[in-house]
């Protein structure tokens, strides 16, 4: 009776053996996951502007080379939270993987931000902040840096006769409140030089006008930070319109018009961010935390000083110039 | 003896060789199949990899000598138009207006045609600074707030004779244009002063070279992408992505890298790392390079890999079928043979042959062991016989006779009675003797019935009667039930005798002697007792000797009954005494029923 047992085993550990082979082999090529959709609400798609632009170009990157579904919606205008509150209502409805969001107001959005997080779909911050840690991460250049930098350039040329103008986008964003306290702490001392903060609402002509008073207003105006790019190119349009080479202005983010103004000599300097990076960060993030990976809490996409003489050089033009194949 | 036994033999790991002959195969089988899967799979990763080096840096070649032809066939472009005179003209020459007017025309109408014609071509111009300048269809200006000194590609330009090929860069040059181009530029000969005053150039956009890139694709999330010499981007599938330090190239490890050859990038946690193919172009000095993700390549590894380790599962799994069918097979003649030497061992010589199939080793073992089972079972038949006739011829002798003293007393004793005229005595004693001299000559067999056995002694008993007179009685009680039985004749009449002449004899009085018979058990008792003298210890101890003399005996009774007994029915069968002195003695036989001679052990 031995024998057969032993004949017995002698299968049972050949046939094991070769099953334990197959599947080996076999076993290694499996499992692939459901494609992720993702929906970005910027605060605007505007075409004419570079900065959301090439948001929306680093989001759709991104979202291309990790194969995601990817949908944009966006209101009209940049301040219209109420249009972006409904957006994000309706992004919750559609059940999407993550969504990444730029929130129109630091105060107004956030309780569709909380409900984004209570539906339990993760939440990216793309540029702009709420005014409460609930996001899972947060992709914004450090904007108190970014006034900072304007700051300390201003300081430079500030005399105790200064008269400063800070021209700002939309009032009560997350933006323009931490860049303002940047170009304050960038002055040090001459802080109580600013005349007037104004707001344009992140449009051109309000810009103008608003410097067009200021002016009128300060006739012994000698420094202006712009806050965004509206604000910036609508300040030094009319600057160079009444020709006032005295007055140095400084701009945040590029636009070939901005650009332009930057090689006319009209803005002293440029601040620029890297919204490209920001949105493709942004949707890198997204993928990490819907991976289960841990994501920081924030992420700085960084900022940089260029120059009116520094414009060409190798590393600031791939910065200022969108690389784009046409 | 058993340090012999000890030994380490491979044998001795199982214990059955078929075991140890399956176990030992198997090893075999998967170690020539590991070794032979090893071999194949490293030979295969290795050409694999050569395969698919060697097809990249082909179509990195490829691509490497398109491009080649692609910048010759803008060369061409820009020596056509600088060499066609008009752009000379236009920028150097005194003319008047009209002709300098139709001679710009006639820039313009060509530019025009050129940048309509070719879709890969964002600018094309003629500048001579501090001069004249046509940019496209003319429409276009420089831009003022760059200065051309300070471009290093104008002013190499100007300064050199060849084309200069710039690497991607924003085309700031031209107002309100910012474009990523390529710029192939050249410089123009003033015929005057026999330098160069002016440079035609031709900004390339990246379409031409995109398709030139991507139309050579080696395989899925493969890509190539071009440096120049100083390992600045000429074009990138992932150029955005590279400018923003979102993404980085080996870019370092392809400058060091020789043309036509490749290396490997190792990454971290992405399969096998890439495969970098690295092409330098002649006459542009440009990097052209391809990227391949090895897992990608090595899809036909893998492929071939799982091919050869199922069929390596298939034949092991068909080589373990065999080697246990072969196994078997082999070891079944041993098995047979085992199994034959148990039975042997055992005594039992029947069926007991080995079935012999061929002349090898164990088979010939086999036949050697049937010839040797035969060889004992012959002799041992041979032995058995011998001891048989020996055994018969020893009983032949042990038979008792008619012991001569006891017939000449007989006939003296009938001689009396005929003369006493005691007719019916003589008669009587006359047909008694006759009837036991018949039984004694005529019995040829060894056995008997046993009621002829005791009528044979009853016969004696009449003719000792007869003489003793009134010294001797006897009775004869023997069960219905036995009286069939067949045993071995003569063996009552000894001990008859033996009770006569050392019992009866020697008593004053009148003696008894009976013969009892009976069945008990298996055996058959037949009791022989007399109320003689009786025998004392000594005598009752040495009853069996054969020196043990009597008087007109033939010397032997009781022992030769006793052997004779012993020889036919084995040792546990015989005689028993049984005597006190003055009380007689009793012979018990016991021998058993229905005994067939071949149960004799």
């Amino acid at each position: 009776m031995k024998a057969p047992v032993r004949t017995t085993l002698f299968w049972i550990i050949a046939v094991a053996a070769l099953a334990a082979f197959g599947i080996f082999f076999w076993g290694s090529g499996r499992g692939k996951e459901e494609k992720y959709r993702i929906i970005f609400i910027p605060k605007v798609i505007d075409e004419d502007n570079d900065f959301w632009k090439l948001l929306i170009e680093g989001v759709e990157m991104a979202a291309a080379e990790n194969d995601m579904d990817l949908v944009i919606v966006a209101p009209e205008t940049e301040d219209d939270y109420k249009e972006q509150n409904a957006m994000i209502e309706w992004a919750i409805a559609q059940k999407p993987s993550a969504i990444l969001l730029t929130p129109a107001s630091f105060t107004e959005t956030t309780p569709y931000a909380r409900e984004i997080v209570e539906n339990g779909i993760p939440l990216i911050l793309v540029d702009s902040e709420i005014d409460e840690d609930i996001a899972d991460t947060v992709i914004t250049t450090d904007n108190v840096k970014l006034g900072e930098v304007e700051g300390e350039y201003m300081k430079k040329y500030a005399t105790e006769e200064s008269q400063i103008a800070i021209i700002g986008h939309v009032e009560g964003s997350s933006t323009a409140i931490e860049r303002e306290k940047g170009v304050r702490k960038g002055l040090g001392e001459f802080e109580d030089r600013i005349v007037d903060v104004v707001f344009c609402d992140s449009d051109y002509d309000k810009a103008y006008r608003l410097m067009m008073d200021l002016m009128e207003e300060y006739p012994g105006i000698d420094l202006v930070a712009g806050l965004n790019e509206y604000s910036a190119v609508g300040a030094a349009r009319a600057i160079k319109e009444k020709g006032r080479q005295d007055i140095r202005v400084v701009g945040i983010d590029s636009s070939l018009e901005e650009i332009q103004f930057l090689e006319e000599g009209i803005f002293e300097i440029i601040v620029i961010q890297n919204p490209f990076k920001m949105g493709y960060l942004g949707v890198e993030a997204a993928i990490k935390v819907l991976n289960g990976e841990k994501v920081e809490r924030r992420i700085d996409s960084g900022c940089e000083l260029i120059s009116n003489d520094s414009v060409y050089t190798e590393e600031n033009q791939k910065l200022l110039f969108p690389f784009r194949e046409e | 003896m058993s340090g012999k036994k000890n030994r380490f033999t491979v044998l001795s790991l199982f214990k059955s060789v078929k075991t140890t002959m399956l176990c030992l195969f198997s090893l075999l089988i998967v170690l020539t199949m590991a070794i032979f899967l090893l071999i194949s799979v490293g030979y295969t990763k290795k050409t694999v990899l050569e395969n698919s080096t060697d097809y990249t840096s082909r179509l990195v070649r490829q691509v490497n000598r398109d491009i080649d032809s692609y910048i010759d066939y803008m060369e061409n472009i820009s020596s056509m138009i600088i060499q066609g005179g008009d752009v000379q003209k236009y920028l150097f020459m005194k003319m008047s207006k009209e002709e300098m007017e139709e001679v710009y025309g006639r820039i313009v109408t060509q530019f025009n045609t050129v940048v309509e014609t070719r879709q890969d071509i964002s600018n094309i111009a003629v500048v001579a600074p501090e001069r004249y300048y046509i940019i496209n269809g003319g429409a276009d200006d420089l831009n003022e707030n760059v200065s051309l000194q300070e471009v290093e590609w104008f002013e190499a330009a100007l300064e050199g004779d060849g084309s200069i090929l710039t690497a991607s860069h924003v085309q700031h040059v031209i107002r309100n244009n910012y474009k990523w181009v390529v710029t192939l530029s050249k410089g123009i000969e003033n015929p005057q002063t026999g330098e160069n005053g002016g440079v035609f150039f031709i900004d390339l956009n990246y379409k031409l070279l995109k398709d030139l890139c991507e139309n050579n694709s080696l395989a899925t999330n493969s890509y190539v992408f071009i440096v120049d010499e100083e390992g600045k981007i000429i074009y990138h599938p992932k150029q955005q992505l590279l400018y923003n330090g979102l993404k980085e190239e080996k870019i370092s490890e392809v400058l060091e890298c020789a043309s036509d050859s490749y290396f490997i990038a190792e990454e971290k946690g992405e399969g096998e790392g890439k495969l970098y193919t690295v092409s330098v172009s002649e006459k542009t000095g440009w990097r052209v390079v391809g990227v391949a993700d090895i897992s990608e390549l090595m899809k036909n590894k893998e492929e071939t890999e799982s091919i050869y380790v199922l069929t390596a599962a298939a034949l092991l799994g068909i080589a373990m079928v065999l080697a246990m069918f072969f196994a078997t097979a082999i070891t079944r003649p041993i098995k047979e043979l085992k199994d034959s030497m148990k039975e042997v061992e055992k005594g039992n010589f029947e069926n007991t042959d080995v079935i012999i199939r061929s002349d090898s080793e164990i088979d010939s073992l086999g036949n050697s062991f049937n010839l040797m089972t035969a060889k004992i079972r012959q002799l041992m038949e041979q032995n058995i016989h011998e001891q048989e006739e020996k055994r018969k011829s020893e009983m032949k002798a042990l038979r008792s006779q008619i012991n001569p003293h006891f017939l000449y007393n007989t006939l003296d004793s009938i001689i009396w009675m005929a003369e006493g005229g005691k007719n019916k005595e003589v008669v009587r004693m006359t047909s008694a003797l006759a009837k036991l001299l018949r039984q004694s000559i005529s019995n040829d067999n060894e056995r008997i019935p046993l009621e002829k056995e005791v009528d044979y002694a009853g016969s004696y008993l009449t003719i000792q009667k007869m003489r003793y007179k009134d010294k001797l009685e006897y009775e004869i009680e023997v069960a219905e039930d036995i009286k069939k039985e067949e045993i071995i004749n003569l063996i009552l009449q000894p001990l008859v005798e033996n009770a006569i002449y050392h019992g009866i004899k020697y008593k004053g009085s009148k003696g008894l002697i009976r013969i009892v018979g009976y069945g008990e058990g298996g055996c058959i008792i037949l009791k022989v007792i007399d109320n003689g003298i009786g025998m004392d210890e000594e005598a009752l101890k040495s009853i069996f000797d054969k020196s043990r003399d009597s008087e007109g005996n033939n010397g032997v009774g009781v022992h030769n009954v006793q052997t004779r007994i012993r020889l036919y029915y084995g040792a546990d069968y015989g005689l028993h005494f049984e005597s006190a002195l003055g009380e007689g003695t009793t012979v018990t036989i016991v021998i058993p029923r229905n005994f067939r001679e071949e149960e004799r052990e």
